[in-house]
């Protein structure tokens, strides 16, 4: 098929981009830090020994996490071995199979988002309860009640420690001189409530990620299916359309969606649902622009010789040669609703504060700027992210380009 | 355009539409009337009225209904005591499956689980309340539509509870006394009308009541009285009053009533006759008020009802009219396409035109220097990149720019502000707004530097984005010019580089370089929100979000509306532009095109 060809062609073009394809690992570095999270930074410990029980605490603090965001990547991180196990052993017979690689990654990408959810579902249906919500290990062990083993670093997200409020990077807890043993430095200081600021930014990537995700998801769904009908059927609906886009357009962008969601009430999902709401029109633009492009071309009129109906033209023949544009606008769209949920994070519109997120730290720094580090270690955070995006998309948008073509 | 227009309307008024809360049906679903006090509540009606938020969306049939029986059963709760509508409700929930008028009507209030409610007894008085609050805020929102059928059930001579209950109800829909009696602070010509006709009603009822006055005592009172129509000080005239006495009413009525008088004259004589009367037509009533009181104050409504009749009973063309403009999308639109946008919903109730524009005499300058900042470094940078295409001093600067295309400008602001303005590290810069304090007594240079040291931060925080991206933009934009054809033929003409790249290759380059300047404005003007709180501007983006913070949502959806008409501006202007530097493109229709 064509289309392959051509996303084989802009594959080629892409990897050819050293730096922007070496950003893709360091996205989906980012999206293992999300995932993995909890197997770095956790005050509960993976198993505590008590008056000859054993106790697992960690696990079950994994089952019951406090949002669903959570729940969703605690899924993948416990669905995360089984996969690469499974997947180490079915690529191989694929690869004997001769399948090519494109392939073998959708179907690895497919098996990875089935394990999750039935370890989700399965989470769901087995959830053993949050017996352990409350209690403190840390302060049971270093009382002498029993020993436990922990993550790397011996913090939660939300585990507050008022003896240690505001401490600069590097700080130990001193006095008691330490809950438990190692894991207790402060690697980036501590916040108003004396949480790990490094935790945070830790489990703030899954918020952040999720966001973009989810949010742009939502939006270049909505942008390709409005623009694929204003391409395709053209006139009237096209003109309509085509002022429907125009006119949001005119909206300075955060304002529009810094007021709805004040209107509608600050929350994580709002603030998803509000980014793809009113991010579709730039999507809808590019879609119309190609649809109007290929749908003269012959292969749409065959399609349509041979019986096939407007949907089945729409999304079966044009689409795929339609997407390029789209494609490229991902990786930009999931930098932007970063930048926009900390920026109504600043602003005190964004993720509800005890929620780790990104832009929860850097609102904590305003007018607070004694305390540095909220806003270079939060600010980093989000510049990275959207630096590393930028550059695939920038890579992307190039290997689409055929004038372009043999460069670099 | 117009259409364009139209749509920014429509959804501007979609945008504040999606605000919620009606407080009132917040209090209703909790615990009834004790929430907010009488006071503030009817300060909120008068509000809800001004703004017609009491009205339907988009058309209003209302006027084309009849409310006669809703009005009836309104009337009759009304003329309850607590005990009675106590009892009453325990009669309802007696009754179990049967069909009831009146039950039907309660049910019909949108009070949260009403029939479970209704069944507790023990719970009974608690839910009275809740009960009556309801009922007082339907008759509320029959808004003048009630009018008609309740004076109706007035002149029907209907039994005593249910006129009482009519007066009531006339008074919950009224907000307090329907009678004008004297002019406000500046009179106006429009307010004759109300005045004159208030005391036409009362006098002639009370006419028999007065003597006429003696002449000497009538000259003297007409004497006084043209001093004081002369007088320009309204306190002096207020002073005046004292001059004169309840027994000279006769000679103001007639003044006031008097066909050829001028503003002036008839605003003199109904403030002597409000001054020494009082307001005396009555209103209101107890609800244990004798059958001769309530008869006097159902003719005073009677009769306030027939000077007013046009009002309340418009004739079938203005309903037709009524149906479409009375309306809230119709008066969004209205005051949206004039710029007419009202007060502010917040105290002290400023006018929203006046808030915003004392904003905008800060962000304009600001955007101003923005633009030029952008535009100063963004096209150079290109233009140096496109040149040296792939030699160091390319990557460096395109590396550089796609750093600061990366970095989100309140990233920056708030580095900035860490670094270089609270002065834990070093303090160059000051933290908050755009002038010092005693800036107003600088003289102008010392001003401007004052202003530009302020500015700086701000400036640059609100460009990075912008220009970056136009930068990176007019880079591609020049590359693509660069290796056409023409200009190797300029190169081969022998012209100097220099020449070849500003005079040949960058009009060119330049065009789609142009288009972006309306293109980045939406991202600019809402970069200004953030910028503009952290550094404590008061400009746009600051109103913008006190207006959020305070639910000011007329100002909010002004801004918005604002806001979309600049970028539609913008891309107008642009689109000019075009025509000045490509003179390939025209907008003449025959044999122009691009």
């Amino acid at each position: 098929m064509a289309g392959e060809a051509y996303v084989d062609i802009v594959w080629k073009q892409f990897k050819k981009h050293r730096l922007a394809f070496r950003m893709v690992w360091a996205i989906a570095a980012m999206f293992l830090v999300a995932i993995f999270a909890p197997l770095v930074a956790s005050n509960q410990p993976f198993w505590f020994r008590e008056e000859g029980k054993l106790l697992f605490p960690w696990i079950v603090a994994l089952l019951n996490p406090e949002t669903a965001v959570d729940f969703l990547f605690n899924a993948a991180l416990l669905a995360f071995f089984p996969w690469a196990a499974a997947t180490a052993f079915f690529d191989a017979r694929w690869r004997r199979a001769g399948v090519p690689g494109r392939s073998r990654a959708g179907r690895a990408a497919l098996l990875f988002l089935a394990l999750v959810a039935v370890t989700a579902a399965n989470a769901l249906w087995m959830r053993p309860s949050n017996r352990y919500f409350t209690r403190d290990f840390k302060e049971d062990q270093h009382r002498g009640k029993g020993s436990g083993a922990y993550t790397l670093i011996a913090y939660g997200p939300l585990e507050q420690d008022l003896d240690m409020i505001f401490k600069p990077p590097l700080s130990r807890r001193e006095a008691p001189a330490t809950r438990h043993r190692g894991g207790d430095l402060h690697v980036l200081g501590t916040d108003d409530a004396g949480r790990d600021v490094f935790v945070r930014l830790l489990y703030g990537t899954r918020i952040s990620m999720t966001i973009g995700v989810v949010a742009v998801s939502l939006y270049v769904s909505i942008g390709i299916l409005v623009g694929a009908v204003a391409g395709y059927f053209g006139g009237k609906v096209d003109i309509l359309i085509s002022r429907v886009v125009e006119i949001v357009l005119l909206f300075p962008t955060f304002f529009l969606i810094l007021t709805l969601v004040a209107l509608l009430g600050p929350s994580i999902y709002i603030i998803m649902v509000v980014i793809g709401v009113t991010g579709w029109p730039t999507i809808s633009r590019l879609i119309r622009g190609e649809f109007l492009r290929q749908r003269s071309i012959d292969y749409v009129a065959a399609a349509r010789g041979l019986g096939a109906g407007n949907a089945r033209v729409m999304f079966r023949h044009v689409l795929p040669n339609a997407l390029g544009p789209a494609f490229v606008a991902i990786p930009f769209g999931i930098s932007g609703a970063v930048v926009t949920e900390a920026g109504l994070s600043v602003l005190g519109f964004g993720v509800r504060p005890p929620a780790p997120s990104w832009g929860s730290i850097l609102n904590l720094a305003v007018n607070n700027y004694h305390h540095w580090w909220f806003t270079v270690f939060a600010g980093i955070s989000i510049f990275f992210t959207v630096w590393v995006f930028n550059l695939v998309g920038n890579g992307l948008r190039d290997a689409m380009d055929p004038r372009l073509k043999g460069t670099q | 355009m117009v259409p364009t227009l139209f749509g920014v309307t429509l959804l501007t008024f979609l945008i504040i539409k999606m605000a919620p809360g009606d407080p009132l049906q917040l209090q209703l679903s909790q615990t009834g009337a004790q929430g907010e006090s009488q006071n503030t509540r009817e300060a909120y009606l008068l509000q809800r009225r001004q703004w017609k938020l009491d009205k339907p969306t988009l058309l209003n049939f209302n006027w084309f209904s009849d409310f006669a029986d809703e009005a009836r059963l309104a009337a009759a709760f009304r003329g309850m005591t607590e005990g009675d509508l106590s009892a009453e409700l325990g009669r309802m929930a007696s009754l179990g499956d049967a069909e009831d008028e009146r039950l039907e009507f309660l049910r019909g209030l949108g009070i949260e689980r009403f029939d479970a409610r209704l069944r507790e007894a023990d719970r009974r008085a608690l839910f009275t309340r809740v009960v009556a609050t309801a009922i007082q805020l339907r008759v509320e929102s029959l808004s003048d539509h009630g009018i008609p059928p309740l004076v109706a059930l007035l002149r029907q001579r209907a039994d005593l509870k249910l006129r009482i209950g009519a007066i009531r109800a006339l008074n919950d829909i009224m907000l307090g006394d329907p009678f004008v009696y004297t002019y406000s602070m500046e009179p106006l010509p429009e307010e004759t009308e109300g005045v004159v006709s208030t005391w036409a009603i009362w006098w002639k009822r009370e006419e028999a009541n007065f003597r006429s006055l003696d002449p000497a005592r009538a000259a003297e009172v007409e004497k006084r009285f043209r001093a004081l129509v002369d007088e320009p000080s309204r306190g002096r005239i207020l002073e005046g009053m004292a001059s004169f006495a309840r027994t000279d009413a006769p000679f103001f009525a007639s003044r006031l009533l008097a066909e050829g008088s001028s503003l002036k004259e008839r605003y003199v004589a109904s403030l002597a006759l409000r001054s020494h009367l009082g307001r005396p037509l009555r209103v209101d009533v107890r609800l244990e008020e004798s059958a001769d009181a309530v008869e006097a104050v159902a003719s005073n409504w009677i009769a306030f009802y027939e000077a007013r009749k046009r009002v309340y009973e418009p004739g079938l063309p203005a309903r037709l009219w009524y149906l479409l403009t009375d309306t809230q999308y119709a008066n969004s639109v209205g005051k949206l396409v004039t710029f007419s946008f009202g007060k502010s919903m917040v105290k002290p109730y400023d006018p929203v035109g006046q808030k915003i524009w004392t904003a905008a005499k800060v962000s304009i300058p600001l955007m101003f220097m923005v633009e030029v900042f952008i535009y100063l470094f963004a096209v150079p940078a290109g233009i140096a990149c496109a040149v040296r295409r792939g030699k160091f001093a390319d990557r460096a600067i395109s590396v550089t720019l796609f750093f600061l295309y990366s970095m989100p400008s309140f990233v920056a602001a708030m580095l900035f502000l860490t670094f270089f303005c609270y002065g834990r590290f070093l303090k160059w810069f000051p933290m908050f707004g755009l002038h010092s304090e005693n800036a107003d007594k600088l003289s102008f240079i010392p001003w401007l530097l004052d202003y530009g040291w302020h500015a700086f931060l701000p400036v640059i925080c609100l460009s990075i984005f912008s220009l970056a991206g136009i930068a990176m933009y007019s880079r591609t934009s020049m590359l693509d010019v660069v290796t056409q054809d023409y200009i190797r033929t300029a190169r081969a003409k022998g012209l100097r580089e220099r020449t070849v790249i500003l005079k040949h290759a960058l009009r060119n380059g330049l065009i789609p370089v142009l288009t972006l300047f309306s293109n980045f404005l939406p991202a600019l003007l809402g970069g200004q929100v953030i910028i503009e709180y952290l550094f404590g501007i008061p400009g746009m983006g600051r109103l913008s979000l006190e207006s959020i913070l305070a639910k000011d949502y007329n100002t909010l959806m002004a801004l918005i509306y604002i806001d979309a008409i600049i970028v539609l501006g913008s891309i107008l202007l642009t689109d000019l532009l075009y025509v000045v530097v490509d003179p390939r493109i025209s907008f003449a229709k025959a044999g122009g095109g691009a």
